[in-house]
């Protein structure tokens, strides 16, 4: 085709949703390929470290709760308690680790037009989710071989509240990413906001054995909820649980929305090196 | 086709808003390659940004009606803690390539070897460009930004690339950017000029280029900040940092060279004396300004401007022959007039070039005027500035220095130290700023000091 062939630009029919997606996916999946290589390697044990890290975190956590017999009352052992409460402060606590800052160090990225930058935190976001999820998942059937604990009561329940943390940790973890950009305060200040939301996530407690009159704020956290849910679907009767899905799933539509907002508005403005 | 529609970038910066792109509109159709010139910072490196989609407008559209390349040799484009191969990989997946052809062409052609293996990080910066320009062939573009590809690599590299994008890919649309004009020149069709956020466009380089010197002479000298040249050799140390960084002075010498590669030697010499007025301590062109002298049969004008390059501190041994050459052709014996080599130490003690002869001579001989005869003369002569000085004091010419104001026209720099090397640079500025403009110059030099520490001009002064 040459200039005087084609004088009117005609423009290309928009192109198919099917094929859109095929792009998109083609983008992530290249994307999370990347950064598991860039961020572990080909040395040691390479990429699997990606769940071996938080498995070594919860069994350590583990470890110390049950050395210090913590009380968290119930009559749960202890082992099980950790290991659903700490997997699940993993889930909603790395993804924003990771999604901030994470624009400034793949600037050089948006010079490939298929690439934007909501893909560069939902890849983080997608590595984040898969290297919790399979260390949760390690460490329930390694527990339940070695008959330290009971297998869940309800699967689908258990994994439903898994994806409920997932969404919630997922659409705070862009939210921050992107503002993070435009600010560095989001850095100094996730941290600190991050270990002190940590106690009072669920993780450490039920909520049934606390007062009634600090269960009503503390079902104000969102994590709270899917913390809750995971647990009744784990030990089933023999925890109360305490959720409001009617305050956690439109909690967590509007902060989806507010991620979609605020990574377009940083899209806007960003300049790539 | 690229329709660029009233197109408006604005940065926020602390220092309030910069408006880098005011209105720019064009459109680029297949084969057409359009080659942007203008000053650094003017803006084209976001103009090109903004066409790849990789930055947005503040206002106005950016349509592309056809696949369009990430900025070529664009070494960022790739991780640089990741290998070769896997940046390679990387780029396969993302547009769908087959990744053993890519591999296969991006090794043939960067020439890296077992490097691939490597993380990118650790290659110089030649194997970057080499790398970069290598992935950015593999995907078969409508268009390609071109930005800046001749700043790495050597001549085979520069050859194989211009082969692979104006030879295999010359149907294409391109937009290039280069520091080079006559590298748009050589490979564009159509021209374009982006000078205060404006874009102007031209069939034609010639008229594309006239408005680009306007554009350039209409910028401000660069400021000199005169304490960073406490003396002499300070000079000719920063001239080199500041004639490359003072666009008129590139601009010039690029000309020169242009008219060099085409034989007019003439034209060529103007161009390169211009420049070296700007800057008269750069020494690579006055080494330059040499050789087309000499092309010319200016033996004399060839011999002072080799012998003011090795002044200022070009290495002699790339000198030698050239200047045996002009000073047997002068009719001279090359063996009886050595190089001076460059020397370090006070302004005295060092060797004079011709920029320190014409400024001698403003001050001590004025209304004389200097030719290329009797400046090669006394280079020939005289091995340091202070027996060079001397020997114009003692000189009949010497006379007129208390009575004749001298012409306009002599390089203050160079005066202040020179003559007023013993004093700290603001003092020997103020007192250059000091010698009258329509009266005799040497009287007040003189009572100031002038070559306070220069004995042999000292001792010619004695009466």
């Amino acid at each position: 085709m040459t200039a005087a062939q084609a004088p009117v630009p005609v423009r290309p029919p928009p192109p198919r949703l099917r094929d859109s997606l095929r792009v998109q996916g083609r983008v992530l999946v290249a994307l999370l390929l990347r950064e598991m290589l860039t961020r572990y390697g080909r040395h040691n044990i390479g990429f699997l470290w990606l769940f071996v890290e938080p498995m070594l975190f919860t069994l350590g956590v583990a470890a110390l709760w049950t050395a210090a017999k913590a009380y968290h009352g119930s009559n749960l052992p202890i082992v099980a308690f950790a290991l659903t409460g700490y997997s699940s402060v993993l889930l909603w606590r790395n993804m924003p680790g990771r999604c901030i800052g994470a624009l400034w160090s793949n600037l050089s990225l948006l010079y490939h037009r298929n690439i934007r930058v909501l893909d560069i935190y939902v890849a983080r976001v997608l590595l984040e989710f898969g290297g919790a999820t399979m260390s949760f998942a390690g460490l329930s059937v390694l527990f339940i071989v070695l008959g330290m604990i009971d297998p869940p009561k309800n699967i689908l329940e258990v994994v439903g509240g898994w994806l409920l943390i997932a969404w919630f940790g997922g659409a705070l973890a862009i939210t921050l990413g992107a503002l993070s950009h435009q600010s560095e305060l989001v850095d100094k200040l996730w941290h600190p906001a991050s270990y002190l939301i940590f106690p009072l996530s669920g993780s450490a407690f039920l909520v049934d054995a606390l007062p009634a009159a600090a269960q009503k704020y503390v079902l104000y956290i969102p994590m709270v909820h899917g913390t809750e849910i995971v647990r009744e679907g784990y030990f089933g009767s023999r925890v109360h649980a305490h959720y409001d899905l009617g305050y956690i799933l439109p909690f967590c539509l509007v902060l989806t929305f507010v991620a979609l907002f605020t990574t377009q508005w940083v899209a806007r403005r960003v300049v790539p090196e | 086709m690229i329709r660029l529609s009233d197109v408006r970038k604005v940065y926020h910066t602390r220092s309030g808003d910069n408006v880098v792109l005011d209105g720019v509109g064009f459109s680029l159709a297949m084969g057409e390659r359009l080659g942007v010139l203008g000053r650094n910072g003017a803006g084209k490196s976001t103009m090109v940004r903004l066409i790849s989609g990789a930055e947005r407008p503040t206002a106005g559209r950016v349509e592309r009606y056809m696949s369009v390349s990430w900025p070529l040799a664009f070494g960022g484009a790739f991780q640089p803690t990741l290998s070769g191969i896997d940046n390679i990989r990387f780029i396969s997946r993302i547009y769908a390539q087959d990744f053993q052809r890519n591999l296969a062409f991006v090794a043939e052609f960067s020439e890296l070897g077992r490097y691939l293996h490597e993380p990118v990080r650790n290659y110089s910066s030649g194997m970057r460009a080499r790398l970069a320009f290598a992935i950015s062939m593999i995907i078969e573009f409508d268009c390609f930004l071109i930005d800046e590809i001749g700043a790495v690599g050597d001549a085979r590299f520069h050859d194989r690339c211009n082969h692979e994008l104006f030879g295999k890919r010359g149907d294409r649309a391109m937009v290039l950017i280069s520091h080079d004009p006559g590298y748009l020149r050589d490979h564009c069709n159509r021209f374009a000029l982006l000078h205060g956020g404006r874009l102007a466009l031209f069939d034609d380089f010639d008229e594309a280029y006239d408005r680009f010197r306007e554009a350039i002479g209409l910028v401000a000298a660069p400021s000199i900040d005169a304490a960073a040249a406490v003396d002499r050799a300070a000079l000719i140390e920063v001239a080199q940092h500041r004639a490359l960084g003072d666009e008129r002075f590139r601009l010039l010498v690029r000309e020169g060279d242009w008219r060099r590669d085409a034989r007019d030697w003439a034209a060529a010499e103007e161009r390169y004396a211009a420049a070296l007025a700007l800057h008269p301590y750069q020494r690579s062109y006055w080494v330059q300004l040499a050789h087309v002298a000499k092309e010319r049969g200016a033996f004399a004008r060839a011999e002072a401007a080799y012998r003011t390059a090795c002044a200022l501190g070009e290495p002699a041994a790339d000198v030698v022959e050239h200047l045996r050459f002009v000073v047997a052709q002068g009719g001279a014996d090359p063996a009886a007039w050595p190089i001076h080599p460059y020397r370090k130490g006070a302004a005295g003690t060092q060797v004079s070039g011709r920029p320190d002869v014409e400024a001698l001579a403003w001050l001590l001989w004025p209304g004389a005027g200097i030719d290329d005869a009797e400046a090669t003369d006394l280079l020939r002569r005289h091995g340091d500035g202070d027996r060079l000085a001397a020997a114009m004091i003692a000189d009949p010419r010497f006379a007129a220095a208390a009575e004749v104001a001298p012409a306009a026209g002599v390089d203050g720099e160079i005066l202040r130290v020179l003559a007023f090397a013993h004093r700290t640079p603001a003092d020997g500025a103020a007192a250059v700023a000091q010698l009258p403009p329509d009266a005799p110059a040497w009287p007040v030099a003189a009572a100031a000091g002038a070559f306070r520490d220069w004995p042999h001009v000292q001792q010619a002064l004695t009466p």
